[in-house]
């Protein structure tokens, strides 16, 4: 359809209204959107604060870096967060869909209720979570000591505070992985599971050679789309846990904005964006590049 | 395979449908898919609960004495109508000016034909590999040289440019039949007239499933409006609402959770009731948007 549409496009001579139609998007596009990131780039080069002027300082922002141990240690943080996110995410994601695809009985209702912490606020999901979470009086605590788990500090001790955020991270990101999964297997087609009927396959074989490599395209898009959202985590931790303590659940881009924030070093806060923006590319590269080889 | 078949018709629960194997594993979705939302259950019931009844040591899931009293604290010790407004003027305007610049762009470059279409379109599909938290230290540095922190237009601009709503309408325009446009152009209609009258009111999908997710993007956004409002007059509910997270560290929690449920309730209805109206085009829109993005 595409095809034909362009083809007769083809011969048509130049709409010139053309670029009154897309300018109303793309002033606002290349002004707010594209010109940071250029405007970014130079800035990661400078030493600016709120007053006074830019002045030039070449990669000093960047070797400074290296020897900053809190940059050290939010990077390491936001890779965390992205080995437990990611997993967590699309496994609980996949179960979640192959569940509903098989409707059952009131399944628009359990669509419904997983997806739906993905529409809400990051300030919902942290205070929500925060609450539930509580070392004291928290819900998770009390249903855990109800089968002798002691009280965990699952947001005030070291150890812990990363994995409490993950997991408030995961309950609000499941819904867009489990919705792009529930896609995929409606689209898959019929005449694959007829065949595999015929040959008396049971439901975990049908699973694991027919469903999951027709699902591997839909997958790998997943994993990538939630390891840059990972990868970008910032609102929770700032909700949660302010980074703290001891910044044992900091992340690039809460460091990021405490730099720019509290410190007004708005070139050095700029470098360490352009860095986390460098990393997320290499990952992405290597991670497609894994796939195609798989 | 065979047997099974029939022991699956033959042993068949009448009300359900189902096989007495199948109960548990239905059952137990159920359960998880319960559980899963439970949290949204106990923010709504601790916000209902007296103040001396949260932080307690037994788990009440239905407020003893049901009150008010947090809401009504929330109102009026709080700028919340404030910061609700400026959320709606915020997310209603940049979800306007998103939609409308995105169906224009979306028809040009599905159905126009200009010198620079497909750059135009790759740059769209390549900025989308950039994280927006990479233009908000510059970005907010240059609103604040030009004057424009606490403002109205440095909270809405930015999150006009969103390619989401140029996307799924590109994609609606693709799959446009021919004929109708090619019957306004013989009656020698402009290419402006023929979107107007013809391409854009047949674009309700697109429009609904860019409107409620661009809505509920905008009405959730959190980083840039914390950077961009230092005064609470300016704030979004997002960001104010987020002063009533605890200080760990020290985890002193002055206003006790009650009066923080109170106002993450206020703060997620408006998203959750135009999922729960909505829902059909929440997800076309999504799995639309990015199974094929």
């Amino acid at each position: 359809m595409s095809q034909q549409a362009a083809s007769l496009a083809e011969r048509r001579p130049t709409d010139w209204v053309a670029y009154l139609f897309v300018a109303f998007f793309t002033l606002p596009f290349l002004i707010f959107n594209v010109g940071p990131i250029i405007f970014g780039a130079g800035i990661a080069f400078t030493k600016w604060g709120i007053f006074g002027r830019p002045e030039w300082i070449g990669f000093k922002n960047f070797t400074d870096s290296f020897k900053d141990v809190w940059v050290g240690i939010a990077f390491r943080n936001t890779l965390l967060y992205a080995v437990i996110i990611v997993p967590g995410v699309v496994v609980l994601g996949l179960i979640f869909a192959l569940y509903v695809n098989r409707r059952w009985p009131l399944s628009s209702l359990v669509r419904t209720l997983f997806f739906s912490p993905n529409v809400v606020s990051s300030t919902v999901i942290g205070l929500v979570w925060v609450w539930l979470l509580d070392t004291q009086f928290g819900l998770i605590n009390h249903y855990l000591g109800l089968i002798g788990i002691p009280n965990i500090p699952w947001l005030t001790s070291t150890q812990w505070s990363l994995i409490g955020v993950s997991i408030a991270s995961i309950w609000w990101d499941l819904g867009l992985a489990f919705v792009l999964f529930l896609a995929a297997l409606q689209d898959l087609p019929k005449e694959l599971y007829e065949a595999a009927e015929i040959d008396g396959v049971n439901a975990w074989q049908r699973l694991r050679f027919v469903t999951l490599p027709q699902l591997r395209p839909v997958i790998s898009m997943v994993i990538t789309l939630q390891m840059i959202a990972s990868l970008r985590i910032f609102s929770q931790v700032y909700v949660m846990t302010n980074g703290e303590p001891a910044g044992s659940s900091s992340s690039v881009i809460f460091y990021m904005y405490q730099t720019a924030i509290t410190r007004s070093l708005f070139g050095y806060a700029s470098a360490i964006a352009m860095m986390l923006f460098v990393m997320i590319l290499v990952i992405t590269v290597i991670h497609r590049r894994l796939i195609r080889e798989m | 395979m065979a047997d099974s078949f029939i022991a699956r018709s033959n042993r068949r629960l009448r009300p359900f449908g189902l096989t007495a194997a199948e109960v548990p594993i239905w059952l137990g979705g159920l359960i998880i898919s319960l559980l899963w939302a439970a949290p949204f259950v106990w923010m709504v019931s601790t916000s209902l609960k007296h103040s001396n009844e949260v932080m307690t040591l037994n788990i009440e899931w239905l407020p003893p004495h049901p009150t008010l009293e947090n809401y009504i604290r929330i109102f009026s010790e709080y700028p919340v109508l404030r910061w609700g407004l400026n959320s709606v003027v915020v997310a209603v305007i940049s979800t306007a000016l998103s939609v409308l610049s995105g169906a224009l762009a979306g028809y040009a470059l599905a159905r126009l034909r200009f010198p620079g279409r497909d750059l135009l379109f790759g740059l769209f599909v390549a900025s989308l590999m950039v994280p927006t938290e990479v233009c908000v230290v510059p970005l907010l540095l240059a609103m604040i040289k030009i004057g424009w922190a606490n403002s109205y237009q440095a909270l809405i601009l930015p999150s006009v440019g969103n390619v989401f709503s140029v996307y799924i309408f590109r994609q609606f325009f693709l799959k446009f039949p021919n004929d109708l446009e090619d019957a306004a152009k013989m009656d020698g209609a402009s290419q402006m007239l023929i979107f107007w009258k013809i391409a854009f009111p047949l674009a309700r999908a697109p429009l609904i499933a860019a409107t409620v997710i661009l809505f509920t993007l905008n009405w959730n956004n959190f980083l840039w409006p914390l950077l961009i409002t230092f005064d609470d007059s300016m704030k979004t509910l997002p960001v104010g609402i987020a002063a009533f997270a605890p200080v760990v560290g020290t985890h002193t929690q002055l206003e006790g959770f009650a009066v923080g449920m109170a106002g993450i309730t206020i703060l997620s209805l408006p998203s959750l009731l135009l999922f729960l109206g909505l829902q059909r085009y929440f997800i076309q829109g999504i799995a639309s948007g990015a199974v094929r993005g």
